[in-house]
């Protein structure tokens, strides 16, 4: 497999593209190592230890003196508190939406006003989770940058 | 806090506006031939006032449901019907012409309340695909 660098305009997002014909193991396995290279975050799943992409995760969330991960389309546990996921979590991309969440904004598809009062934020895997209207303010000040 | 004081500025405005618009209408139908000297510019602002007390009480910082929030609003509704209609018809006696009229002010208080919170509704709307394609802005923006 040919390895290509190139250098880009400063000004340009920083990028890593693959070209493969098929999405084997060990193309999904580079895809793994570069995601965890970016951030990663130690979970439990039944007892296991994991070490998570912080690009995977879609929203954390506090249930119960608990706090969970929630991913595309798995739940880990973690043994941190809400608040401390705040400063692990990279602030460009993660916000606080509720008092028991913390979203990732590239994982959200849409925006809905809830009935409620609220806003309803529909995520890529077709989950719905509340945002309180005390965080809208906070989320529009990073959407704008 | 702050939130809750814009929410309740917004559903003030928008409640004497509609309240305006139910006091022209109703007395057109009920005594159209009244005459009214320059404090009935206050009425308005008095109503949308008092219907603005309800929803500070019946507050609660805990996030509620939907169920919890329909049943919260009703319950502020019915608070704020009691309360005008007391406050409008407290002195006057009791015979036909009144009932007929307070219940008119019930039936104008259901009414407003109901479009004031459907006029917040389509407000929240425009705010929320404001903020979807600035989410789209932004994830394209990072994705490079």
């Amino acid at each position: 497999m040919d390895i290509q660098v190139k250098k880009i305009k400063t000004e340009e997002n920083e990028y890593i593209e693959i070209g493969c014909h098929r999405v084997t193991d060990q193309i999904r396995e580079i895809i793994r190592y570069i995601k965890l290279h970016q951030g990663s975050i130690e979970a439990y799943r039944e007892e296991k230890q994991y070490r998570i992409p912080t690009a995977d995760i879609l929203y954390v969330e506090a249930v119960d003196d608990r706090t969970f991960l929630y991913l595309a389309g798995d739940c880990y546990e973690s043994r941190r508190r809400l608040y401390e996921f705040e400063d692990i979590l990279p602030p460009q991309t993660f916000a606080r939406i509720s008092k028991s969440a913390i979203v990732n904004l590239m994982k959200i598809s849409s925006v809905q006003p809830a009935l409620n009062g609220r806003f309803l934020c529909s995520l890529k895997n077709g989950e719905k989770i509340m945002i309180s209207r005390k965080y809208v303010p906070q989320i529009r000040e990073k959407l704008k940058g | 806090m702050k939130e809750r004081i814009r929410d309740s500025l917004e559903s003030f405005f928008i409640s004497v506006t509609l309240i305006n618009i139910a006091m022209l209408v109703l007395g057109m139908i009920l005594r159209p031939g009244q005459r009214f000297g320059y404090e009935v510019f206050v009425y308005p602002l008095l109503y949308g006032l008092i219907g603005a007390v309800p929803p500070l009480i019946i507050n609660v910082d805990r996030e509620l449901s939907v169920r919890q929030v329909i049943i919260r609003k009703i319950f502020q509704m019915l608070l704020i019907c009691v309360l005008l209609v007391a406050f409008i018809f407290g002195g006057s006696p009791l015979n036909r012409e009144t009932c007929i009229s307070a219940a008119c002010v019930a039936l104008s208080v259901v009414l407003i309340y109901m479009a004031v919170n459907v006029i917040s509704w389509f407000l929240d709307l425009k705010a929320a695909r404001k903020m979807t394609a600035d989410l789209m802005e932004f994830q394209k923006k990072n994705n490079g």
